[in-house]
């Protein structure tokens, strides 16, 4: 069952990457598209993801770095536009 | 195949066929020689619903699901890949545009595309460099009025002969973008390519922007986000189109041989009693068997927006067009030298398959982003 609490965001969020690309010793904050761990297919399969798991519309607004560029900006923009609770 | 569609997917495809065998069967030999699409026929395109297929009924579309586009794609891949090439480049810009586009470039784009009144084209490659993305070098610079002034070349631009409008990608200070170019922008030029191998009527042109001015509102998305987001998004609807149309003609190929083998007479038996003509329809018809299934696995994710949809997309274009290669050339050989004659459909096939491999990602760019998701996804497995 998929849940808006922010923790179980950043775990389903992490869950998800892991079962594409191995995420030993990638911390929750660390850049993915800095450290190259992200590419574009990857990025936009994340953010069907996210659309689909909990149900929001990313916009052209939303498209800003801050939003994507780790596990825990992405599970923190997730709860924000999803309604969540903050963190 | 049957027992996976919906009855009105069935029904499309079955419209679709229809159409296309009537329509676009008997005229797609001359298309391919005067090397041009009539603007009627891409008008009735428009009437018929099929530009705008997969747009929200909002917008002005059909509001169809992916594995009735796939099957749209099908059926018109099977009797003309140039007239399904004006389909995917469409289905590209406005997926695009319906994704990442403001709601005001959607109000203004996006009922002229799905009707066909508004024709569109996916500028991308450019002389020096096309799957590799960071290698492109038109430029999109501030103007300092707010605007933006773009600079540089576009070429092997599919449609652009007929094309109004043109997604153009471009570098910017704040990284890659996206922005929309109407036809007759000043300072922007349009050349038609001729004399291709393949696809000759599918109107590609080469484009040059001289500080063709660009508005801050008709950028697509924000900059920075060009290739990783807005491109992504068509070029995912254009790997569903092209597979889907390489399916078709696969088909093609298969029929086309079989109903030649069941005519031939040889030594008073029909050729297709001879194994080794069997060996090469056999080929053909098994592929275009699973190229069908892999398009319909792509489309089916898509529809249930699962992010795995992207990769088999890759995957059902991939084989898609190398195997349509291979049935082409198996489907020459099964006419012999009838099949090198331009009376056969089948030599249009041959130079149009070869084309399948090349756009929207060639051949070895697929290779490379399909191993390298599948070597990630055991290195995953391996450590969870």
């Amino acid at each position: 069952m998929t849940t808006l609490e922010p923790t179980d965001i950043k775990a389903a969020v992490r869950r998800f990457i892991g079962s594409a690309i191995n995420l030993d010793g990638v911390s929750d904050d660390a850049n993915l598209f800095a450290a190259g761990i992200v590419n574009s297919l990857f990025a936009v399969q994340l953010t069907t993801f996210v659309e689909s798991t909990y149900g929001i519309e990313i916009g052209p607004d939303d498209l800003d770095l801050e939003n994507f560029k780790s596990i825990a900006a992405t599970a923190a923009f997730v709860a924000r536009k999803a309604g969540a609770r903050p963190a | 195949m049957e027992a996976v569609l919906t009855p009105a997917q069935r029904e499309r495809r079955a419209q679709a066929r229809a159409f296309a065998a009537r329509t676009l069967r008997p005229a797609a030999a001359d298309w391919d020689r005067q090397q041009r699409i009539p603007d009627d026929l891409l008008r009735e395109l428009g009437r018929q619903g099929f530009f705008g297929a997969t747009l929200p009924e909002a917008a002005g579309g059909g509001g169809w699901d992916a594995v009735s586009f796939g099957l749209l794609h099908e059926a018109i891949g099977r009797e003309d890949s140039a007239v399904a090439g004006f389909l995917t480049i469409q289905a590209m810009v406005a997926a695009a545009l319906n994704k990442w586009g403001s709601p005001a470039q959607k109000e203004r784009w996006l009922p002229g595309l799905a009707r066909g009144e508004t024709l569109a084209s996916f500028a991308l490659t450019e002389p020096g460099a096309g799957s590799d993305l960071p290698g492109l070098r038109t430029a999109l610079a501030p103007d300092g009025a707010g605007g933006f002034r773009l600079r540089g070349e576009k070429k092997w631009i599919s449609g652009a002969q007929h094309s109004h409008l043109f997604l153009v990608f471009a570098q910017s200070d704040g990284g890659p973008a996206a922005c929309l170019v109407p036809r007759g922008a000043p300072g922007f030029r349009i050349e038609p390519i001729r004399e291709l191998m393949g696809f000759r009527a599918a109107g590609l042109g080469r484009l040059s922007f001289e500080d063709v001015p660009v508005a801050a509102a008709d950028l697509v998305g924000r900059p920075g986000f060009g290739f990783s987001h807005v491109a992504p998004v068509g070029l995912h609807w254009g790997r569903l189109s092209t597979a889907c149309s390489a399916a078709g003609l696969l088909r093609g190929c298969a029929e086309e041989s079989g109903a030649h083998a069941a005519r031939r007479d040889i030594g008073g038996h029909p050729a297709a009693d001879l194994g080794m003509v069997q060996t090469l329809i056999a080929r053909q018809a098994a592929d275009a068997e699973a190229a069908q299934w892999l398009c319909w696995s792509a489309c089916a994710a898509e529809d249930r927006r699962d992010p795995e949809a992207y990769l088999r997309a890759f995957v059902a274009k991939y084989f898609a067009s190398r195997a349509a290669v291979r049935a082409a050339a198996d489907a020459v050989q099964v006419h012999g030298a009838a099949g090198v004659h331009e009376s056969a459909p089948v030599s249009r096939y041959y130079r149009a398959a070869k084309i399948m491999e090349i756009i929207e990602g060639t051949t070895q760019v697929h290779e490379s982003v399909i191993a390298r998701a599948f070597v990630r996804r055991e290195s995953a497995s391996a450590a969870g």
